[in-house]
């Protein structure tokens, strides 16, 4: 049997299957480090607007809105966001105010069609914060 | 045993089979290099926009924020970079607008320099008093 050219076509395909993870693992860990740098953003701003906010229903509405601005900066979905906030009920002056930001990564994607099924990676982030203790708010 | 015909042969596979799986993966080094560099022109301009706001400094102050990110990130990945801030207030509302845009450093065995831009907004209510 003629065996010539089949170590070739081997390597090739060998090497195909071999990439088409590879890329795909690419395109994850991509995703994860966006994400990473998307909710740090996110709850850093979150919380200097809470903290200048004037009342906590304010507060809650620049949360927020911030989240949203900075999801939206790096070309991710403010909606699929998971936000919590402890914020003192007063926001006194002094206190401590913390955001935590959640957002899913997505494993299984496809080119073109996006999210297929499957898990997701959570990615979070948290700030801790005082609301000044000078200054004027809102 | 090798037939007379077949001499070499395998010595001309594994070399095109070693120059195949080369450029598999110096197009894969490629592909992770763009992606990098796309998160942190990303990350840039929203740090441009922040250090703005924050700092309550002028428009070339946020340029250059945003360009020293882009440039202590990523290296000599991105060229050409270019920094535009566009700041406006209306009301009680200060806003910062910074769009970074660039091209990836055209390296490996496709070297095409990919365009890359990001525009990031910050927005801030300006105290009472």
């Amino acid at each position: 049997m003629n065996q010539r050219g089949q170590a070739l076509t081997e390597t090739i395909l060998l090497g195909l299957v071999l990439l088409v993870p590879l890329i795909w693992t690419l395109g994850v860990l991509a995703d994860i480090h966006r994400t990473a740098l998307a909710v740090t953003s996110a709850a850093h701003d979150a919380s200097v607007a809470a903290a200048a906010a004037s009342d906590p229903i304010a507060a809650r509405s620049a949360i927020d809105d911030a989240v949203e601005r900075a999801l939206d900066s790096h070309r991710l979905d403010p909606r699929v966001a998971r936000v919590s906030s402890d914020i003192d009920p007063r926001l006194r002056r002094g206190s401590a105010l913390a955001i935590e930001v959640r957002v899913p990564v997505t494993v299984l994607q496809a080119p073109l069609i996006g999210r297929v099924s499957g898990p997701s990676i959570w990615v979070e982030a948290r700030r801790v914060v005082r609301v000044p203790l000078y200054g004027s708010r809102g | 045993m090798l037939k007379h015909s077949d001499r070499g042969s395998s010595t001309v596979e594994s070399t095109f089979a070693i120059v195949f799986l080369l450029l598999l993966v110096l197009g894969t080094i490629e592909v992770a290099f763009a992606l990098y560099a796309r998160n942190v022109v990303m990350a840039s301009a929203h740090e441009g926009a922040r250090a703005a706001l924050e700092l309550g400094t002028d428009r070339q102050t946020a340029a250059a924020v945003a360009r020293r990110t882009v440039i202590r990130s990523a290296g000599g990945l991105v060229r050409d970079l270019d920094v535009k801030v566009r700041s406006n207030e209306v009301g009680r509302l200060r806003s910062v607008r910074v769009a970074v845009t660039g091209r990836l450093a055209p390296f490996g065995p496709v070297p095409i320099p990919i365009p890359l831009s990001a525009s990031a907004d910050a927005v801030q209510q300006v105290p009472r008093g």
